[in-house]
Parts: structure tokens; C-alpha cells; sequence
């Protein structure tokens, strides 16, 4: 039986892909003061954006419960005995804890394996996508644990922030916090590191970022696939998509939305970038 | 009495929130409990019957459906051990209780797979332990055993910033254990028929005399330790998988147990690798036994990433001039400064002892001066440390090549990196003539304001702002994006804002910055980038 691969919103994987690919994925949760969303299910990264930029309240962010999680590995079960759950970094959410208790409290032959990927946004979700194509292969969950694993230190993740505000105002910034308070206005470029928002550079203005992304690309030797998300400016992400075709004309570049969730810590006009090595 | 709790805890939710550092400080400890418990509460009145079992079924349900966070998740934990020892109960009496609440605390210490002492699993811990002593004297009444759990819940939040670095840092107790407390203490009003003095009153929130000693940010979960990969297979007759699994699920991660009674596979991440393999030969003989040590991949990993280079341990040294520019680069994150700049060049002792006082055997300078480069140069042969002179010749220049400093580079890409963002920018500055002078076509008169571009000068002018002009129209402005304007100590701020916003409605795509470098001599010093 095939093995079910299972995400979490965060992974920002596409609803066209996770279709064609078989991925079921958990929404987190996005909270309005006591308005709350199924992250992408119930809010349009739109509707989302438009809140976070005029709305009076700050949204916050919470995993999904492990309700969520049991009532998708009982669906699941109905199908498949193998389920491998692949989960944004445990240091900036608990869905990761919750996906595992949910685990815990399955009775039942189905086996479940669930996964830290230290990452966050197409950093995990291109591992994702690595993991479903190889399940759609007849790999067993072993296999596939095992690929995820040895998948993660490939994959490569760069973030062009607008502003630190709201990474800074969701409890976030980990090592970051050293970029606060520049006299001068700057653009944080940063990656995740263990698990944790990290510093890389600075920039002065949006063009040097999206140059500085581009840039990060070539610094890799052999190239698996890209994957590129904006959250409201998706003219920049489109444009840097294109010089990185011209670039590598072969290479397999993913093309995403910065989810809601992930979009309350990034702000608006943050632009991610996705390098997936080859081995 | 639980949807007393429940009204209790909104008041306090916000305050609950603010305490919140651990496991990851998002401050939302407090709104994440109260929904879970309103979920909790909303499922309580659909019980089948009005039985202890049912309600306290129906409420676990609630909770797991719909818990919001960490805090959420075990806090539904809770539920659901009280609610599996009250199984079949019609009623609630005190041995009831205080042996639910030590379900309870097992059940969510079970739930975690990395049970952290110092939080709301201690404080239920704590709160299960008074309660069974206080039943195990007499059968003392409900009321009794709620009171003495709401005693030993405050205790133990007290004492939570002394179980955990993070909270004692942060000078808070722990915001999960806290809203437990509160919780508990909602009931306990509830039961003894304070629900009229509740409407005017709020939670206490119990404070910790300890100082923060660290700001509450930027504080992670320590690293879960992640032990010895273990895999063999066992052959034997009549063997049990799920007894097995059972047995082993307490020991580690990842459990995989297959096969059938005469062959399985097993596979988990443990710390105790030996517990598992003499477990195992026990029950049969065991073949392909491999045992990895997971912390040693991961550390190996590490070691690559550093090979690969991270910098933190470099410092940084610039040569500025004026209090403005000086905070400037301190906020970039420069180590030290050294003040000088434009005929006022610092010796090499200066450079030297700002390189010797930086902690770190690894030092980048920025001279931001052509007169200063080569002084920086001498350093590196007066010290033990690695020096590196990235040979910025004005402000604007050190400035970039500061911003472009990558974390994650070694100290030879960095100054690369550093050289190449020095290129990226233009440098005017606008100072007046200290004296009359003629230099090949430009007649120069004292105090004239003149004009440099990258150190040469290009032109003279009767005004600051028309010497700029002059020399803004001289450059292609096509692909720049960002001029910032440092106005110097003689320089008034009005003035300042005058020149930028006459450039910002000329070129009203730029992004205009003016900042007060508080320099000496330049009148302004104007990054174009």
C-alpha cells in the first residue's frame, strides 16, 4: 500500500500540488483577536495580508490541535498502514508536538513516523515534495523516514524580509535580534538555522534583496529544484523566477505563496527562496 | 464549576499571555488555555447525562478537539486522565478526585515526548502529590481536596523559575502553570459559592521575586538530545509485536516494531540503546544489530556548517568620526569604534588597541578614509590576531561593505563579499573651502561650498544644495534606489530636510533617508546606492 504523506500549512505547498501528489495537509491556525482561521481554508492569503497591513488587531498563530491530526490519520487509515508525517521546525511551532501526540493516542495497525524538519515555508515543503513523489514510487516508510532525513541538510532557505516588525512582535526572531534597531532602514535577509530564524546579510533596499537572493543560487554546484513565494508582491518573486530560468534553464523552480501563518512572522513583501542541492 | 474556571481565566488570560517565554515566547499561553478550556466547556454541556464519567468524558473530547497550543494540548492531556479515572463514576468524591488529578498528571506527562520540568506539568505534578496526601489522612471532602490542589498549584508556579533557566531569565513564572493555577482556584471559588465576589474581582497572578537577568526574547527550547539510532531483527518463536511495542514505546522515538511471531524488525531512537537490545535477546536471537549514534551525525553535521564558515566570532573595527555616524555603525553591529575620519587620522596604536580589546582573534577594519588604509594596513604585522583591512576609503563605503558582513560566511568571504559591496556605492560630500584656491579649471573662493565624488573633487557651488544638484544631475540616477543624506555637525536638521525634500521631489522614486552623522568638516556626506 502506498505510504499517505501528510504537512502541515506551513510547508506551503500548493493545493494543485498536493493534490496531483497526494499530500493531505493540516491548516494551522491564524487568530484575529477572537476570530479564528483554518490558515489557507478559511482565509485567503488576500484576505489575510489586507488584515495584517489595515486591521487594528495583531494576529497571532497557533498549531493545529491533535484532534486535527487524529481525525486525518483515521481518514487515512481507512486507505493505507503506512502514514509519514513531515512537520515545520519544532522551535517555531508546536505542530510538530502535536502531529507526534496525536501519534500517541492512534490505536490501531497503522504506522506513523513523524518528522522535524528544522524548516520552515518551501525549505520543508520541497522535502515534502521529494518525499511524495518517492511514496507515489512504492517507497515504504522507512525509506521514505529515511530520505526526509537525509533531504533536510540539502535543502536551503533564504528569506527577504521588508521589515523585522512582525517576526520581532510573534516571539520569533531568535538570532535575528541582533538586526533590530539599525539607525538606518533596513532589509533583513535571513535563513533558518537549527530549527531558528538566523541572521544572513542586510540590504538597503528591495532590489538588492531580490539581487541577493538571486545570487545565493549559483553559490551551489549541483541543483535539485527552486522554489520561489511571495507574500503580496508577487511582480518581484515572478521576475526573479525569470532571471533564474535564464540562469538554469533545466531546473525544476517551484513557484508558492507565503502562507498566512508564516506571513503573520514575515510581514508583508517578504520573498523566499528554496535551493534544494542534488546529492 | 469548570465554566466558573473557564470566566476566571479570561480575566487573566492577557496577563497569562505577557508571561509567556517558553517554549517559544509568542505570548499567547494565556488565549490558547481559555479557548481550549471554552471548547472543553461547550462539549461538557452536550454530555449523554449528567453523570462525573460522561461530563468528564465529554470535556476530554472538547479539549482534544480543541486545544490551541502547547499549553492547550496539555491541558486536554489533563482532561483526559481525569476523565479516564472517573470512568463509570456516577458522582465525585474526594478520593475520586485526588485520584483523577494523579491520572492526570500522568497522562500529561505520558503526552510530551520531551517533558520539561518548571512548567504546567510540574505544577499538576505538584498539585496530584498534596492532593493524595491530603486524602490519604482522612476522606476529607471536595472542597477540602480543591483547596489544598489550589495551595500546591501556587507553590509550585512559584517555584517554576527556579526548574527552568528560561523563566528565571526572563523574571516571570511559567504562564501554562500559571493559567492552571487559575484554573483550579476559578473551581475552588466556584465550589465554596464565591460566584458573586468573582464578578468584581481578578485572578491573582502569582509573581516571582527574581530579576530578569536576560531580555525575555530570542530564548529557545534547549536541544532535545537525539540518542542512538537502533535497528536489528529478532527471530524467535511466538513472538508478540504489540507487546513488544508496548514495552519499548517508553524508550525512545520513532518506534517501528513488524513482522510476525517468528520474525520482526525494530527500530527506534533511544538513549538507552542496551535496555532495548537485552530486552530484545531475551525474547530470541538477534541479527543485522546496528546502533548509530544520532547526537554524532548531527554534530558532524554541525562541524561541516562551520567549516562552511560562521562568523560570529569576527569582529569588527571602524574609523568614524561624529556621534551620529558612530551610532550608526554600532547599530550595524561594529565592535568598536575609533574616532577619527578627515584631518583628524587615527595612529596605528589607536587601530591597534581597538583590535586588541575586541574579543575575538578574528578582526575586520574599516578605515572609511583613503588616509587611514594604510595605517590600517600596519596592523595586521603588530598583532597575534588574523586582521583583515576591507580598504574603505569613505563613509558610505564602510557603511555597505558593514551591511553586506554575512553571518554565515568565513572570514576570507567576507572580505570579498565586503570588497564587492564597497563597489556597489557613490560617495559625494560636500564641505566648504578652508581656503582660495585654483585646481585646473574651478576656481575655488574661501568657504565656497565644494563637492567630492569618491574623493576627487568635481564642483563648486554657491549653495550646499547646489553643489549636490549639480553633482546628482552629473550621475546616471537610473539604478539607484536609496540615497541617504548625513548632515554633519555644523549642519542645521531644517537645512537638511530642506536638501531632501528638494531631491525627493525631483527624483520622487528614490527612497530618501537623512540621518544626523553629527560629522565634523563634511557638511554632508550622501550615500547614493
Amino acid at each position: 500500500m502506498t505510504v499517505k504523506i501528510v504537512t502541515d500549512s506551513l510547508s506551503d505547498i500548493t493545493d494543485d500540488l498536493a493534490q496531483e501528489l497526494g499530500i493531505t495537509v493540516v491548516p494551522l491556525y491564524v487568530r484575529f483577536g477572537e476570530e479564528v482561521y483554518r490558515d489557507r481554508v478559511e482565509i485567503t492569503t488576500d484576505e489575510f495580508y489586507h488584515k495584517l497591513v489595515h486591521g487594528a488587531t495583531f494576529p497571532t498563530t497557533t498549531q493545529p490541535p491533535p484532534g486535527d491530526f487524529i481525525d486525518v490519520y483515521k481518514k487515512l487509515a481507512r486507505e493505507t498502514d503506512e502514514i509519514l508525517v513531515i512537520a515545520v521546525s519544532g522551535k517555531l511551532s508546536g505542530t510538530y508536538q502535536s502531529a507526534l501526540q496525536a501519534k500517541n493516542m492512534m490505536e490501531g495497525k497503522c504506522r506513523i513516523e513523524v518528522i522535524d524538519t528544522l524548516s520552515v515555508a518551501m525549505g520543508f515543503g520541497l522535502i515534502v515534495i521529494e518525499a511524495a513523489k518517492a511514496a507515489k514510487a512504492g517507497a515504504n516508510l522507512d525509506e521514505l523516514a529515511d530520505l526526509v532525513r537525509k533531504t533536510m541538510p540539502r535543502s536551503h532557505l533564504v528569506i527577504y524580509f521588508d521589515t523585522l516588525k512582525y517576526l520581532a512582535k510573534g516571539g520569533r526572531i531568535g538570532k535575528a535580534q541582533g538586526l533590530m534597531g539599525a539607525m538606518l532602514s533596513i532589509k533583513p535577509i535571513l535563513t533558518v538555522k537549527d530549527g531558528e530564524m538566523a541572521p544572513l546579510t542586510r540590504v538597503r533596499s528591495p532590489a538588492a534583496g531580490m539581487d541577493y537572493l538571486y545570487n545565493f543560487v549559483p553559490g551551489f554546484s549541483k541543483i535539485e529544484a527552486l522554489a520561489v513565494e511571495h507574500a503580496t508582491t508577487p511582480d518581484k518573486a515572478d521576475e526573479l523566477v525569470e532571471r533564474l530560468s535564464l540562469l538554469l534553464p533545466k531546473a525544476r523552480i517551484y513557484r508558492s505563496i507565503v502562507s498566512p501563518v508564516l506571513g503573520t512572522h514575515a510581514g508583508p513583501d517578504a520573498v523566499a527562496l528554496t535551493v534544494l542541492e542534488a546529492e | 464549576m469548570f465554566a466558573a474556571a473557564t470566566g476566571w481565566l479570561e480575566k487573566s488570560s492577557a496577563e497569562i499571555d505577557a508571561l509567556n517565554v517558553f517554549p517559544v515566547p509568542d505570548g499567547d499561553t494565556g488565549t490558547n488555555m481559555l479557548l481550549t478550556m471554552r471548547s472543553t466547556i461547550e462539549e461538557a454541556y452536550r454530555a449523554p447525562d449528567r453523570s462525573a464519567s460522561a461530563v468528564a468524558h465529554a470535556m476530554a473530547h472538547g479539549a482534544l478537539m480543541g486545544a490551541r497550543g502547547n499549553s492547550g494540548v496539555i491541558l486536554s492531556q489533563i482532561l483526559r486522565g481525569l476523565a479516564q479515572s472517573l470512568t463509570e463514576k456516577e458522582s465525585l468524591t474526594a478520593t475520586d478526585l485526588a485520584g483523577a488529578l494523579q491520572e492526570s498528571a500522568v497522562m500529561a506527562y505520558k503526552g510530551m515526548s520531551n517533558p520539561v520540568e518548571g512548567t504546567m506539568l510540574t505544577v499538576i505534578k505538584d498539585i496530584a502529590t498534596a492532593v493524595q496526601a491530603e486524602v490519604a489522612g482522612d476522606d476529607g471532602d471536595v472542597v477540602a481536596v480543591m483547596e489544598t490542589a489550589v495551595n500546591a498549584a501556587g507553590e509550585s508556579v512559584a517555584n517554576t523559575p527556579n526548574l527552568l533557566d528560561v523563566l528565571r531569565q526572563a523574571g516571570v513564572v511559567d504562564a501554562g502553570g500559571q493559567g492552571l493555577h487559575t484554573i483550579f482556584d476559578g473551581a475552588l471559588r466556584y465550589l465554596k459559592g464565591e460566584m458573586e465576589q468573582m464578578r468584581f474581582r481578578k485572578p491573582q497572578i502569582i509573581v516571582t521575586d527574581m530579576h530578569a537577568t536576560k531580555l525575555p526574547q530570542m530564548i529557545a527550547a534547549d536541544e532535545i538530545p537525539y540518542g542512538y539510532c537502533t535497528e536489528f531483527l529478532l527471530k524467535g518463536e511466538k513472538l508478540d509485536t504489540d507487546k513488544m511495542r508496548k514495552k519499548l514505546e517508553k524508550k525512545g522515538e520513532s518506534l517501528i516494531v513488524v513482522g510476525d511471531d517468528a520474525t520482526a524488525r525494530v527500530h527506534i531512537h533511544t538513549l538507552e540503546p542496551g535496555d532495548v537490545i537485552s530486552y530484545a535477546s531475551s525474547l530470541g536471537t538477534l541479527h543485522q544489530v546496528s546502533i548509530r549514534n544520532m547526537d554524532e551525525q548531527h554534530h558532524d553535521y554541525l562541524e561541516i556548517q562551520k567549516d562552511r564558515g560562521p562568523a560570529v566570532d569576527t569582529a569588527i573595527v571602524a574609523v568614524v568620526a561624529g556621534e551620529g555616524l558612530a551610532d550608526v555603525f554600532t547599530s550595524l553591529g561594529v565592535t568598536a569604534i575609533v574616532p577619527g575620519g578627515q584631518t583628524m587620522n587615527p595612529s596605528t596604536k589607536d587601530l591597534l588597541q581597538a583590535v586588541e580589546g575586541a574579543a575575538s582573534d578574528k578582526v575586520i577594519i574599516l578605515p572609511n578614509n583613503k588616509n587611514i588604509v594604510a595605517t590600517a594596513n600596519q596592523v595586521q604585522s603588530l598583532t597575534e590576531k588574523k586582521i583583515e583591512v576591507v580598504p574603505t576609503t569613505t563613509i558610505p563605503q564602510g557603511v555597505a561593505a558593514l551591511l553586506a558582513f554575512d553571518y554565515e560566511a568565513n572570514l576570507e568571504s567576507n572580505i570579498q563579499i565586503m570588497t564587492r559591496a564597497m563597489a556597489t556605492v557613490k560617495t559625494i560630500e560636500i564641505c566648504r573651502a578652508v581656503r582660495s584656491a585654483k585646481l585646473g579649471d574651478l576656481k575655488i573662493k574661501k568657504k565656497q561650498p565644494i563637492g567630492f565624488l569618491d574623493g576627487d573633487m568635481v564642483v563648486v557651488g554657491e549653495s550646499g544644495l547646489e553643489v549636490l544638484n549639480k553633482m546628482l544631475s552629473k550621475l546616471g540616477l537610473s539604478k539607484v534606489e536609496v540615497i541617504t543624506i548625513y548632515y554633519g555637525a555644523d549642519t542645521k536638521s531644517a537645512e537638511a530636510e530642506q536638501v531632501a525634500s528638494d531631491i525627493r521631489s525631483r527624483y520622487p522614486q528614490l527612497q530618501i533617508e537623512v540621518v544626523k552623522g553629527g560629522q565634523p568638516h563634511y557638511n554632508y556626506i550622501i550615500s547614493i546606492e
